[in-house]
């Protein structure tokens, strides 16, 4: 049972964190495109006395693609806020058994029900091909809603990875370092 | 029994938050099983929460929070031209000859890189890696040398642009239409993030101030606890006088930009975050510190706190939803009704209860979370949004401060010496907490500091 474990969870933790690693480092340069879209809206603006609904709510997606998006990327680097108060002076193992309850009763759960909860709402705007409700803005809201449903489940995914992290912790296959410190 | 829900949901979510998960995803799960019970029992209507998605969407289309990556990334690039250490050298030589000089340094840096990159965690470790060997050498008071590096690296939550004040802008600007659609006042008035940026300006400049005269009274009480530099000493950091000029003019032109287009209403907070984040784009290419390897790593950067910030929104939006449903909003217009002491007595609770709070969880949950649950009460007591916002604002900057949390004391306590003790920190610490309150009390009673500014830019 343990080394077919062993071996199913390394393959989709690799897989996984692979997956994620090459999101995150795309997704990233969401954030430059964001910059130079709204100096660009600015110098439009007060150089060329001229306004771009466009370029403006290009700035949005890219916003919502960054922190949606990037979401998995930011669990896998751990820099999610976590109240540290005791969770410093967990040992090792309850630090892992923390993260695979947390994964079971808190990330999963939620990010199924976003799933559901947002479901006939990104269709209904697919079914329309919802745009923007501006003149001269862009036609793409059905995918700037469709981020919804991505960030639950880039979330699940790379949530399990780490769960499955901690249960190789707490089944003693890694060795159970404190890579959470 | 049942109207005490919320409070249970709220007690619930804190201990949960204890076991140390990320705290988003805690606050999310926790609300969804409170939805699921109050569902299962016919506590709440299960509709309600159909208005997620509509929420969700709300946050992705917010013009306001898109400032929020842009001053993240104006920080991390400024960072990565090494403003910092350069500010620190030549503010170092320049006030070093002075009894108390390197502790004025710092604040007057502290207070720069706060206008700049305010990224609390960099100023500390900077200040901490440079200024702190500099005034050992000099045998500075370990209190005094690890106080004046904290409280001045914490500016950066008060002292605009910041994000803080971008945060709580947008949720008090809600707050505020709340308060005044309950009270039936028609048309209502709006506060932006412009307005808590430019009422915090003149009570963060107060608080610099307090910083430096607490600085200089130790220096002249206790000459031994802040001396000058010798001569020799001075001599390292001697910087020409051009490239004094130089390392100062570019960053502070970045900072008069933004800060004036919005002070002077040219441009929203958001315009003025774009354009700040190109001119630091900027400065790092003259000062050839831009690669391909170095956008990315900011482009990293700036997409892990924003994920981070923004999930922790999802998660509360969840929260206040279910907050709703079971009618926690009733619940906390009576208690702050039946509070003795009328305004006063709520404004007092609710600051003692967020400096609590702010011992354990971040300035971000209480924004998100507190916040949203309390400003509308206060406001519709007739409090003035601005005035509010700022007071909140100073409150949280002092929870980086407290012991044994505070996040200034961890990341000061990661790269001072093992000579200096952690309770030379907290002794060091305790007399700008002491400001700090003395900030709050100040603003309590002239709450002209924050709202004379706004009123004269707006002229109304």
């Amino acid at each position: 049972m343990k080394p077919l474990f062993s071996r199913v969870s390394g393959g989709l933790i690799r897989g996984i964190d692979t997956f994620t690693d090459w999101t995150g480092k795309l997704v990233a340069w969401a954030a430059l495109a964001m910059v130079l879209g709204m100096s660009a809206v600015v110098i439009l603006r007060y150089v060329f006395a001229e306004s771009s609904i466009a370029l403006q709510e290009l700035a949005t997606y890219f916003h919502a693609l960054l922190f949606l998006a990037g979401a998995a990327f930011t669990l896998k680097a751990n820099e999610h806020v976590r109240v540290d108060i005791l969770h410093q002076r967990f040992s090792a193992k309850t630090r892992a058994s923390i993260e695979a309850f947390g994964f079971l009763f808190f990330l999963l759960p939620v990010c199924v029900f976003l799933i559901v909860v947002a479901w006939d709402y990104v269709a209904m705007s697919w079914k329309v091909r919802e745009a923007s409700r501006e003149a001269g803005g862009l036609p793409g809201v059905y995918l700037l809603k469709s981020l919804l449903l991505v960030m639950p489940v880039l979330l699940i995914a790379q949530g399990l990875s780490e769960a499955l992290k901690a249960t190789r912790k707490l089944l003693g296959i890694d060795a159970s370092e404190a890579s959470h410190a | 029994m049942l109207e005490l829900l919320p409070l249970l949901l709220f007690a619930v979510v804190c201990v949960f938050l204890l076991l140390g998960y990320p705290v988003a995803l805690t606050l999310a799960g926790v609300s969804l099983l409170f939805a699921g019970l109050g569902v299962a029992f016919d506590w709440i209507h299960p509709g309600l929460l159909n208005a997620l998605p509509n929420r969700l969407y709300g946050i992705i289309d917010n013009y306001t929070l898109i400032a929020v990556p842009l001053f993240v990334f104006m920080g991390v690039t400024l960072e990565r031209t090494k403003i910092s250490e350069d500010l620190l050298s030549s503010m170092g030589a320049l006030f070093g000859g002075m009894r108390g000089g390197l502790g004025l340094a710092v604040v007057v840096v502290g207070t720069l890189l706060a206008a700049s990159t305010g990224i609390v965690g960099a100023t500390v470790v900077t200040m901490g890696l440079l200024s702190l060997p500099a005034m050992m050498r000099l045998n500075y008071d370990k209190g005094l040398a690890t106080g004046v590096i904290c409280a001045s690296g914490t500016l950066g939550q008060l002292i605009p642009p910041s994000i803080v004040l971008v945060l709580l802008g947008d949720v008090l600007g809600s707050a505020y239409t709340q308060a005044q659609a309950t009270a039936g006042i028609w048309p209502p008035k709006a506060v932006s993030v412009g307005d808590l940026f430019i009422g915090a300006l003149l009570p963060g400049l107060v608080l610099v101030f307090l910083y430096m005269v607490w600085v200089m009274l130790v220096a002249w009480r206790k000459p031994q606890a802040a001396p000058a530099m010798a001569k020799e000493e001075r001599a390292r950091y001697k910087a020409n006088p051009w490239k004094l000029l130089r390392i100062l003019l570019l960053p502070l032109v970045l900072i008069l930009a933004v800060l004036g287009s919005i002070l002077f209403g040219i441009a929203t907070p958001t315009e003025a975050a774009g354009v700040g984040a190109l001119g630091a784009l900027l400065l790092a290419a003259f000062g050839k510190k831009l690669s391909l390897k170095v956008l990315q790593e900011i482009g990293e950067s700036t997409l892990k706190t924003s994920s981070m910030v923004f999930l922790i929104l999802i998660g509360a939006s969840l929260f206040s939803l279910v907050f709703r449903a079971y009618d926690g909003d009733a619940l906390m217009h009576a208690i702050f009704d039946q509070l003795p002491g009328g305004v006063f007595g709520a404004m007092l609770l609710v600051m003692v209860m967020m400096f609590l709070l702010g011992f354990i969880i971040d300035f971000i949950e209480i924004i998100f979370v507190v916040v949203p649950i309390v400003a509308p009460v206060l406001l519709a007591m007739g409090l003035d949004p601005i005035w509010l916002g700022v007071m909140i604002a100073i409150n949280l900057q002092t929870s980086f401060l407290t012991p044994p949390f505070g996040f200034a004391l961890f990341y000061l306590r990661g790269v001072a010496p093992p000579t200096i003790k952690t309770s030379d920190m907290y002794r060091g610490v305790v007399p700008f907490i002491a400001i700090q309150m003395l900030m709050i009390a100040l603003l309590a009673c002239f709450p002209e500091m924050a709202t004379a500014l706004p009123q004269w830019v707006y002229g109304t």
